[in-house]
């Protein structure tokens, strides 16, 4: 996995990190990656804190050329440092942001309230959380007490809704199952937690894997049912897809990622295989499709992209060189604020210029970002298919 | 299921492969380009090498030895594919000077002149001779730009230093896409009142809106302005890589990143499917033609091995230079490396010779006897063969 010594120094990788480009502090991933590498020791203690300024875009790796990968090696020097440091209570608290989100989401009125408040915005600053946008509304009722239906559809998914959609937008999820049943397909919502993904970004391997152990034997029960499992985050869908066998080592990860689809790559499959043929109606927005990092890594194209181009009416715009700056948790720590504003200023002001309505991504905390700096509607891509197809979250 | 029908697949995301790929979409067939990482236009000066054996680029490619790939393609083929180009360029906001006929300079970063053909219109007004004053504007902490170099060799140039608060070029160029930050500068600019005819700065001018940047220094300052190319990070050649990609998605192209091609699926003389390393369900994409753009040695298209060279992909016959001791010469900064002319050779239809495959064409710096170096031909001849290749495989696949 570590390929550091395939490096010739182009330093393209250095001009696709978009922390190093608004953040003096982080020295990019070609000295992060490859040039720290050689220094590493095993016995000796990491003393390289600013590798937890990096982002894990991944905009690094898909940039060599080489296949050197610094991410991944930043990642690993990442854990190393995490394991021998202690951490400050916002990385804490983010690597369970699981059990936060559920403390929020039991308590919602009330911890909407704290979040919005001065105090609430003090007492996160006091943990290190930063509040320049509104803190995600605790939503109540959660995608978990959503029941299971039967019915004798063909095609069975299991379906990896992720934390964003259960604990801030059931209804994006709801809206999902809808659709999904609208093509007879069969939904079930396995027992589920957070992907890992948050924790292992701050430097919490034994928290990652807890989770994906859990998720893994989960899955793993309804893909022997015959199920395909489907993810729509697609942070989680790269956790599942990349670090459960990678740097997790999970022993079940092979049978995940074998059955593993992101939606619109199923929902562009059962196209292809002739098992649906929808009806798009015209859709009159204009709109700048902006590419989560980590879609772009996933190596699976841009599957709503194929989807959004059979909608009449629809006119989209593809940005994929502007990494909104949250990165999921990254952002809303106080260590990472200012690069995370910086960032997302940037695309929003690059987004404007399109004069597009509305934005659109798959990654809830794109559109979080995006959508809170930039005043617009920020929607998933499956919002728009369902508004193509007349299908709304309620029965 | 995970399979999906498309006409053509290119391999590599190079000035080669966004040129034939665009081709393709833009009429109208279902094209996906795959690539393994950024292409070498990234690490380059973002102008047009066509050739620079003679002032007249396409006379100076007849003085080319007669297995050049050039020869393959017509002056008519050469001509259309640089003139596409620039319409395609303009119409993604970043336009080029110059023409097929006449070669021109742009200045370097030693003060030296580099032979070009197509120059981006931020490099317009670099000096074509000795005579222009210039003064030139660096920024504190930039490294490998020193002005110095320049005001050596130049009688009639003179420096200043800016303090951008940034020291890279990618920080720096992304400070001028700033309004705040570019209206500050030129209140500066303005204080320090240049007398010479020209003003020259490192290639730091923005990144989506370098033109524009620069037209604005020059109304405000009343003078010429002009970018100098600085050794990679270079903002001119990510540029150029950007509107050449925005074009090929704009015609209805598709990228896949992060999708290195490591294996192929065939039956008797046709490529089935690529395949990509996955570390569960086989990651494949089928297409009735294949388009080969995946560079030379540094694009990654080419490996040496101890004493030979292969094509990593599906695996041609490649043309070696003899034996490892002829590869390079002996003088590290000659133009005269045996490797220049390592890669694929091609048949008039762009097809690898020697191979079986009916659907698979070549294009781009992988093409043997290129010698782009030498002949300064980069970018130009990946444009010329990129068309020739993409004509090629549409007569197949029609
Ligand atoms: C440092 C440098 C500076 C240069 N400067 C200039 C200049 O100023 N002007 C000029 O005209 N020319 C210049 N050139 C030459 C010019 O860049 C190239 O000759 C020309 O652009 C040809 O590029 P290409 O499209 O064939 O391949 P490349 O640019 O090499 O791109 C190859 C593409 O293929 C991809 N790829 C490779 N293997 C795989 C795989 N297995 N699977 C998937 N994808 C793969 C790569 O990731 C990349 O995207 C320069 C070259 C270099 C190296
Ligand atoms: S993963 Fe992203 S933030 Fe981290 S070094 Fe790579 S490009 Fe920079
Ligand atoms: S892009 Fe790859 S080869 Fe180039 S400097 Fe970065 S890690 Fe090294
Ligand atoms: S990656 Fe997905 S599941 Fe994990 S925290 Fe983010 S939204 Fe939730």
């Amino acid at each position: 996995m570590i390929n550091f010594e395939h490096c010739i120094r182009c330093t393209i990788c250095v001009e696709n990190c978009p922390v190093f480009r608004v953040n003096p502090d982080f020295p990019g991933p070609k000295q992060a990656g490859p040039d720290a590498q050689r220094f590493r020791m095993e016995k000796e203690k990491s003393v390289d804190n600013w590798v937890l300024l990096c982002s894990q875009c991944k905009r690094c790796n898909m940039a060599c050329p080489c296949g050197v990968d610094p991410a991944e090696i930043i990642l690993q020097a990442q854990q190393r440092y995490g394991l021998q440091h202690p951490r400050t209570l916002a990385h804490l608290l983010f690597a369970n942001n699981y059990y936060l989100s559920a403390l929020g989401s039991l308590t919602a009125p009330v911890a909407n309230k704290v979040a919005s408040t001065k105090i609430g915005k003090k007492i996160f600053h006091a943990m290190g959380i930063t509040t320049y946008i509104p803190f995600p509304k605790f939503s109540f009722k959660t995608m978990k007490s959503e029941k299971k239906k039967k019915s004798k559809a063909i095609k069975k998914v299991a379906f990896f809704y992720g934390c964003f959609i259960n604990f801030y937008r059931p209804d994006i999820g709801r809206k999902i199952i809808r659709l999904l049943e609208s093509f007879d397909v069969d939904v079930v919502l396995p027992e589920q937690w957070c992907c890992g993904l948050p924790a292992l970004g701050n430097g919490n391997l034994a928290i990652a894997r807890y989770f994906a152990q859990k998720n893994a034997a989960s899955l793993s029960n309804y893909i022997d049912a015959g199920y395909d499992v489907i993810y729509t985050c697609t942070s989680c869908g790269l956790c599942l897809m990349h670090d459960y066998p990678g740097i997790l080592e999970i022993s079940l990860a092979k049978k995940i990622t074998e059955n593993t689809y992101d939606l619109h790559e199923y929902i562009i499959g059962l196209i292809d295989d002739g098992y649906i043929e929808p009806q798009f109606v015209e859709v009159k927005r204009k709109i700048v499709y902006h590419i989560p990092c980590h879609l772009r890594a996933l190596g699976i194209g841009y599957p709503a992209a194929k989807i959004m181009a059979m909608i009449p009416g629809l006119e989209y715009e593809i940005f994929d060189d502007t990494c909104c700056g949250l990165n999921g948790s990254y952002g809303f720590k106080k260590t990472n604020e200012e690069t995370a504003v910086q960032l997302g200023t940037r695309a929003v002001s690059l987004i404007k210029k399109t004069g597009a309505e509305n934005i659109m991504a798959d990654c809830g905390s794109c559109r979080m970002q995006l959508g809170g700096l930039s005043g617009m509607d920020a929607l998933d891509p499956a919002e728009i298919i369902c508004e193509s197809l007349g299908i709304t979250d309620e029965k | 299921m995970g399979v999906i029908q498309h006409d053509v697949i290119i391999i590599g995301a190079g000035v080669a492969g966004l040129t034939a790929g665009a081709i393709l979409a833009e009429k109208g067939y279902n094209v996906a380009l795959v690539a393994k990482g950024e292409p070498t236009a990234c690490l380059s000066t973002g102008c047009i090498d066509i050739c620079s054996l003679d002032h007249d680029p396409l006379h100076g490619v007849s003085h080319l030895p007669d297995e050049h790939p050039y020869h393959l393609v017509s002056r008519a083929v050469i001509r259309e594919s640089i003139e596409k180009f620039k319409e395609s360029m303009a119409q993604m906001g970043f336009s080029y000077i110059g023409s097929p006929e006449t070669n021109r300079y742009v200045l370097s970063a030693l003060g030296t002149f580099k032979t070009t053909c197509l120059v981006p219109s931020t490099m317009a007004a670099a000096p074509q001779d000795e005579k222009d004053d210039l003064h030139i504007i660096t920024f504190s902490g930039l490294k490998d730009f020193y002005p110095s170099y320049i005001t050596a060799r130049r009688k009639n140039a003179s420096f200043s230093t800016y303090d951008a608060g940034a020291s890279t070029t990618m920080g720096l160029a992304t400070n001028f896409e700033r309004e705040d930050f570019l209206e500050k500068f030129i209140s500066w600019l303005e204080k320090l009142n240049i007398r010479e005819g020209k003003i020259a700065f490192p290639a730091v001018l923005g990144l989506e809106s370098a033109g524009m940047i620069t037209k604005k220094i020059e109304e405000r300052l009343g003078r010429k302005v002009f970018e100098i190319p600085t050794i990679p990070p270079s903002m001119p050649g990510r540029r150029l890589f950007n509107a050449l990609k925005d074009y090929f998605r704009k015609k209805g192209g598709m990228i896949y990143w992060s999708w290195p091609v490591s294996g192929v699926e065939k039956t008797k003389k046709i490529i089935e499917a690529v395949t990509s390393p996955s570390e569960g369900r086989p990651k494949s994409l089928n297409a009735k033609a294949f388009i080969l753009a995946s560079g030379s040695f540094v694009g990654g298209g080419l490996t040496a091995r101890r004493d030979t060279i292969v094509e990593n992909i599906f695996n041609l016959p490649v043309l070696v230079p003899g034996q490892r001791d002829n590869w390079f010469d002996s003088d590290y900064f000659s133009l005269n490396h045996g490797i220049g002319k390592a890669g694929i050779i091609v048949d008039s239809s762009f097809r690898p010779k020697e191979a079986d495959w009916e659907n698979v064409f070549v294009c781009g710096g992988i093409i043997a006897h290129t010698d782009v170096l030498k002949n300064g031909c980069g970018h130009g001849m990946a444009l010329a063969t990129g068309h020739a290749a993409a004509a090629s495989c549409m007569g197949y696949i029609k």
